[in-house]
């Protein structure tokens, strides 16, 4: 079959690898009928990431048919059609017990290489890395998915795979988002990355009762689909915008009362503390580049909640704790439990409440995917949202 | 002192001494320190089961190659007796055990009695606190000699870790009846830099098999 492969850092190619076969009892083969590129998936492109090996599948953002099942697998046959989580849980352990999904104890075959960096493991992920599995990725033709019986969701209507396809990331990541920000009837939240989770956020958070939303991005595409959504936008590249001052000027000089940092370890900024960053992680004095961070704990209001769904890697420099300890914040964080959110956002979905293929800019196919990597990194093109369809043939040229 | 705290609605009653020396007289006791010669480790898990599931799984001599790396035969050879037989890349160690302690529900300690690689050790299930399943607390020792020449050639795992990464299979096995895996998977080419990663991470020792026993 055909695959997305990770060949180091700023190297992608698509090459013609062996299908995937049933490996345990819970396993499960999927046909892909689409898929999708992330935006995490530029972190790994760019090397942020570590334990890639050369070889590996990308794409953690996947549907598709059943082929064939596990012979433990008993609510899936072949033929159904399903969208599949990025995170991978077992349904049993503690975590999943407590929908604590995304931290599932016994789904990462490499936990060891989580529990040295980060105490313990969170669950395994399709496509992301070694010390988070080193499961192979969706950005292909055809996927195996383990605890099959406890991830995918079935989709019975017939709505099109893309007003689907979502569900398997960026959609409950948005919304989980919000989730965390403990939105009340009419408070003012401030969205850092107008991204697809960003962007979902920003729609998440009016469904839970937000007055106003106030998105930041320096891209006029992104800024525009953050306002048709509703959202006042601050392009923080533009001159003599201070996003701190923004804030301020836009809630009567108290802040916002929850804050969602959306971008995560690779911020851009205009100012010095940017340099800095770059300067020290070129260093390797530091992994992540946190300036949304430290932008958001001093932008939120006292008594505010900072909800974090970008995702950093390692260690952070210079985050201003005392700033957090004395403002009293409360943060929240991680991988989104998926679990909990795919069925009521999916009906969302067939009730017509959201149409989420409002942010597909870009339909290519698996041969176009390399490039595209490089267009959506230097953020030429206007991307807002890539989708493959992997049993589509290159355009001519 | 205790009449100071009135109101502390769940809480349980501590052991006075804990498994496997985990807990002695109220106070948390650090794992044995390596000496003479003698490698130690302990190691813990949750599992959600009942205590005399886990006990039952462990003590099947038979599903012992199911969830532990590298063992690829144990045989009964005797009231107490069992024959163990290691394979490192084709490569067999052998030694039998004898089984000294085997409480059902509770406890089981082994040691070697011959052969080619000297271990001893002990697993106590214990109930949770909280009642949230079975808390398994695994001391093992391993001796020198023979036994450290055998260990070297497991590459990249030391013995400690394999002690670790047994009970993480053997909890998996319990809760969900697989154990993780991804060998086996497709990939394009590692080349020299991702054989060489993978070599570091481990993934190169075999993920035993895990398949669900018969119930
Ligand atoms: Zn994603
Ligand atoms: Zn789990």
């Amino acid at each position: 079959m055909k695959a997305v492969c990770w060949m180091g850092k700023s190297k992608i190619e698509t090459l013609n690898v062996p299908d995937p076969a049933l490996l345990n009892p819970h396993d499960a083969i999927l046909k892909i009928t689409k898929t999708a590129i992330c935006g995490s998936d530029l972190h790994l492109f760019d090397g942020f990431i570590p334990t890639m090996e050369q070889g590996d599948i990308l794409g953690h953002e996947f549907m598709g048919i059943v082929e064939e099942v596990g012979r433990d697998v008993t609510n899936l046959k072949r033929g159904d059609r399903v969208v599949v989580p990025f995170t991978i849980s077992c349904g049993n352990c503690l975590f999943c017990r407590k929908q604590l999904w995304s931290l599932c104890d016994n789904t990462n075959p490499n936990a060891h290489i989580a529990e040295t960096l980060d105490g313990y493991t969170p669950s395994g992920l399709f496509g992301y890395s070694h010390m988070l599995g080193g499961y192979a990725g969706g950005q292909a033709q055809y996927v195996r998915v383990p605890f099959a019986n406890v991830g995918p969701l079935k989709i019975e209507s017939d709505l099109p795979d893309e007003k689907v396809l979502f569900l398997s990331d960026i959609f409950p990541t948005g919304y989980m988002a919000a989730e965390n920000a403990n939105i009340e009837e009419g408070d003012t939240v401030a969205v850092w990355g107008c991204g697809p989770v960003g962007l979902f956020a920003i729609s998440s958070a009016f469904m839970l009762g937000a007055a106003r939303v106030i998105a930041i991005d320096r891209f006029p595409e992104r800024l525009e689909l953050a306002r048709k959504l509703g959202a006042i936008t601050v392009d923080y590249s533009e001159e003599d915008v201070s996003v701190l001052t923004a804030l301020k000027d836009l809630t009567g000089g108290i802040g916002p009362d929850c804050a969602i940092d959306a971008v995560g370890m690779e911020a851009h900024s205009n100012d010095l503390q940017y340099v800095y960053d770059k300067v020290k992680t070129a260093l390797f004095m530091e992994t992540d580049r946190p300036g949304v961070l430290r932008q958001a704990i001093i932008g939120v209001r006292k008594g505010g909640t900072l909800s974090i769904p970008g995702v950093y890697g390692g260690l952070l420099d210079k985050v201003p704790f005392g700033a957090a300890m004395n403002k009293g914040l409360t943060m929240k964080m991680g991988q989104t439990h998926m679990q909990k959110y795919m069925k009521p956002l999916l009906e969302r979905i067939e009730k017509g409440q959201i149409d989420p293929t409002f942010l597909i800019s870009h339909r290519i196919t698996l041969d176009e995917a390399p490039e595209m990597y490089k267009i959506w990194r230097d953020k030429k093109d206007k991307v807002t949202k890539i989708v493959i369809d992997p049993w589509a043939e290159k355009k001519a040229a | 002192m205790a009449d100071a705290l009135r109101e502390t609605p769940n809480r349980e009653d501590l052991p006075r001494v804990g498994s496997a020396g985990v807990i002695e007289n109220g106070r948390y006791m650090p794992p044995p320190a390596d000496m003479d010669g003698k490698t130690w480790v302990r190691t813990t898990a949750l599992v959600q089961a009942s205590p005399l599931d886990c006990y039952e799984l462990w003590r099947n001599y038979n599903a012992v190659p199911l969830w532990q790396e590298q063992i690829k035969e144990v045989r009964i050879t005797g009231p107490k007796i069992s024959h163990w037989v290691w394979d490192v890349d084709g490569k067999t160690t052998e030694w039998d055990e004898e089984l000294m302690q085997d409480e059902p529900g509770k406890r089981i300690a082994w040691r070697t009695i011959q052969g080619d690689a000297y271990n001893a050790g002990e697993v106590i299930f214990d109930e949770a606190p909280g009642g949230r399943g079975t808390l398994i607390t695994y001391l093992q020792e391993f001796g020198e000699g023979k036994a450290k020449t055998a260990i070297d050639t497991v590459r990249n795992r030391n013995p400690k870790q394999s002690v670790i990464e047994n009970l993480r299979h053997f909890k998996a096995f319990m809760e969900t009846g697989e154990i993780p895996r991804t060998q086996g998977q497709p990939h394009g080419p590692r080349g020299m830099s991702g054989n060489l990663k993978a070599e570091l991470y481990g993934e190169h020792i075999k993920t035993p098999p895990g398949l669900k026993r018969a119930s």
